[in-house]
Formats: structure tokens, C-alpha cells, sequence
């Protein structure tokens, strides 16, 4: 008998993200990576865990909870071993909406006014110019009320900053490490992805109600 | 006499320890120097990189506070504009990016894989304003 719950167990781990079209049909396979003995698996892998239907929206969490009836149901005495996350974020991918070049340009013009403006403020508030002239003063011993010799190095300097800040010369990357953007663009996914686990998942919260 | 010297040594003193670690808690929380070191590897040197920054601001309070001249030709003032212009310029990509401001943008405007264009938008932004600000904006 020991050997017959070794033989049917299974282990699985769910995925943490998986893309799938409205009315799609999602496989066990798909929600989540696999490991059991070869008979197993074939019964087990193309198990329908959930249709997408007109209802959802477009997150859905599988919670590894609705998985396992499912295989109890498909085979019995079946050892399950859950390893990792229990569930998985499904996004219901509708038409694919593409970026409208108009917004794309009004943003992109938003960003570099806004950004100049922005550095114009930044100089004005801090006195920038004055110290720029007094900088001028205390290398060459000249007075110069418009020390461009200084200031235009240094709004070209502005900008190589902000690039070598970002590791990025356009497109091209200066090493292979993720940029601060990257790293920040993951974690704010991250912050999502934990909101919805915890918010668009039912099984997640329950209420128990008291008035009749 | 002597108690008003001490104690107007004390102040100075106070408040210079003040602003130096206000300068280097600023200096902490937008991680530039890091990012630096990340960036050419160079983790080993990081005390230099303290030293480096404390001797800056040193020399630079004692340019301010005193009056000094230096009667040196005005050409070195290139490099040290661009010196100058790069570290302003990872202090506002770093505020940019404390602020979480391109994340959500990007995200709002699915435009994930446009963001360095976007990017751009800023770097060129920051370089026009400051452009335009020494040579037309200012008239003293």
C-alpha cells in the first residue's frame, strides 16, 4: 500500500500569470507546471479547470482550492502535493487595444514641457544663476552675469545625468542589469498582483452574515 | 567674553552637523552613489566615493563662505558645468523615480514598452528648460 501513494502523487505548482482569451478553456497544464508518474500525468494534464465565460471580468484568481476537487474527482486516492503560490492571476485578454499615437505625442509633449518648466523652477528656487556667476567669480576672478562657458556644459550635463541615472543611451543599455525603471515598474506589478490575489479571489474573504 | 566665543563655536559647530547629515540623508535616500557604483562596478571603492562627496562639500562651504579667486583660465569652467550638470541630473532622474511617476503613467496609458521614449521626453525636457532658462529667461 505505501507504494500505491507514492505512485499517485502528484506535485504541483501553480503558475503566477497566465494570458487567455474570452471563452478559452484552461487545462491544468496550463494553470500550473506538473510533476507525477507518466500514467498520471496524461489523465491529469488536460483536465478542464475552468471555462472563461461572458461573466468574468478580466482577472480572474484560480485559486489552487477549485483545482484539487476537480482531480479527486478525475482520480481517486490521489496524493496532491502543492508546492509554491496557490494561486494564479488569469487575465482575460480582450481585442488588443493599441496605443493611439494622438494621446502618445500629447503625453510625450506633457512630459517635456512639464520637465522644463519643471528645471526652470527647480534653478530659479535655489538661485541657481547666482551661484553659477559666483562660481565663474572664484575660478577666473572675472565678474560675468551670464557665465555660459559654465551653464551650457552643464544643462548638457542635466540630461547625461538623468540617462546614466536610467542605463539607458536611447535604446541601447550600458550593462545588463535592470534600470531603477525596470526594477520600480516590477515592483508597482507586484503591488497589483498582491492587491488582486487578495481582492478578486472569493475564497480569499468570507463574511458571515447575522441578520435574517 | 570667552563664554560668548564657545558658544558661538558650539552653534557653528551644531549647526554644520545639521546640514551635513541632512546633505548625506539626501544624499542616502535618492541612492545615487550606489547607482553609480552598480553601474561601473566599482563597490570596493566606496569609501573613496564618501570621501569624495564630504571633500566636495567641504571645499564647496568654504568657496561660499569665504571669497577666494583662483585668476585660472575660464575653459576649466567646461568640464566642471558638465561635472556639475550630470550630478544635478541623477539627483532629479532618482526624485523622478522616488516618485513612482513613470510606473503608473506607463501603466495608465498602456504604453509599457514605450517608456524609454517617454524617458526621453523628460531628458530633453530638462535639457531645453535649463537651455533656454541661461540664455533667454534670465536678464540680471
Amino acid at each position: 500500500m505505501g507504494v500505491n501513494v507514492v505512485e499517485n502523487t502528484i506535485y504541483i505548482r501553480m503558475r503566477h500569470r497566465l494570458q487567455v482569451r474570452p471563452h478559452d478553456s484552461i487545462k491544468l497544464q496550463d494553470v500550473a507546471q506538473i510533476i507525477a508518474e507518466d500514467s498520471l500525468l496524461e489523465k491529469v494534464k488536460e483536465c478542464i479547470v475552468y471555462t472563461v465565460s461572458e461573466k468574468d471580468q478580466n482577472i480572474i484568481i484560480l485559486d489552487v482550492m477549485k483545482v484539487i476537487p476537480i482531480l479527486t474527482n478525475v482520480v481517486e486516492q490521489i496524493n496532491i502535493e502543492i508546492i509554491g503560490q496557490t494561486q494564479t492571476i488569469v487575465e482575460v485578454v480582450y481585442k488588443k487595444i493599441g496605443v493611439s499615437i494622438p494621446l502618445f505625442i500629447l503625453i510625450w509633449l506633457l512630459l517635456f514641457f512639464g520637465a522644463a518648466l519643471a528645471i526652470m523652477n527647480f534653478h530659479e528656487d535655489v538661485s541657481m544663476q547666482a551661484v553659477h556667476q559666483r562660481i565663474y567669480k572664484i575660478i577666473t576672478g572675472k565678474e560675468n552675469i551670464k557665465p555660459l562657458i559654465f551653464q551650457i556644459p552643464y544643462s548638457i550635463g542635466l540630461g547625461l545625468g538623468m540617462i546614466l541615472f536610467f542605463n539607458h543611451v536611447f535604446k541601447k543599455r550600458l550593462n545588463e542589469e535592470p534600470s531603477p525603471l525596470e526594477v520600480e515598474m516590477f515592483n508597482y506589478q507586484q503591488d497589483l498582483d498582491r492587491y488582486v490575489i487578495i481582492n478578486e479571489n472569493e475564497e480569499s474573504m468570507k463574511r458571515i452574515h447575522h441578520d435574517h | 567674553m570667552i563664554i560668548n566665543i564657545v558658544f558661538i563655536i558650539f552653534i557653528g559647530l551644531a549647526g554644520g552637523i545639521a546640514v551635513g547629515s541632512g546633505f548625506v540623508a539626501f544624499l542616502t535616500v535618492l541612492g545615487v552613489i550606489p547607482r553609480l557604483t552598480q553601474l561601473s562596478k566599482t563597490m570596493k571603492m566606496i569609501h573613496w566615493y564618501e570621501g569624495s562627496v564630504v571633500f566636495g562639500a567641504v571645499a564647496g562651504t568654504i568657496a561660499s563662505l569665504r571669497d577666494p579667486a583662483l585668476f585660472l583660465p575660464s575653459i576649466i569652467l567646461i568640464p566642471l558645468g558638465l561635472a556639475g550638470g550630470v550630478f544635478v541630473g541623477l539627483l532629479a532622474a532618482a526624485l523622478t523615480e522616488v516618485l513612482n511617476v513613470f510606473p503608473i503613467l506607463a501603466k495608465r496609458v498602456r504604453i509599457e514598452d514605450k517608456i524609454m521614449i517617454l524617458m526621453m521626453a523628460f531628458v530633453f525636457g530638462k535639457i531645453f528648460g535649463s537651455l533656454f532658462h541661461w540664455m533667454y529667461f534670465v536678464n540680471e
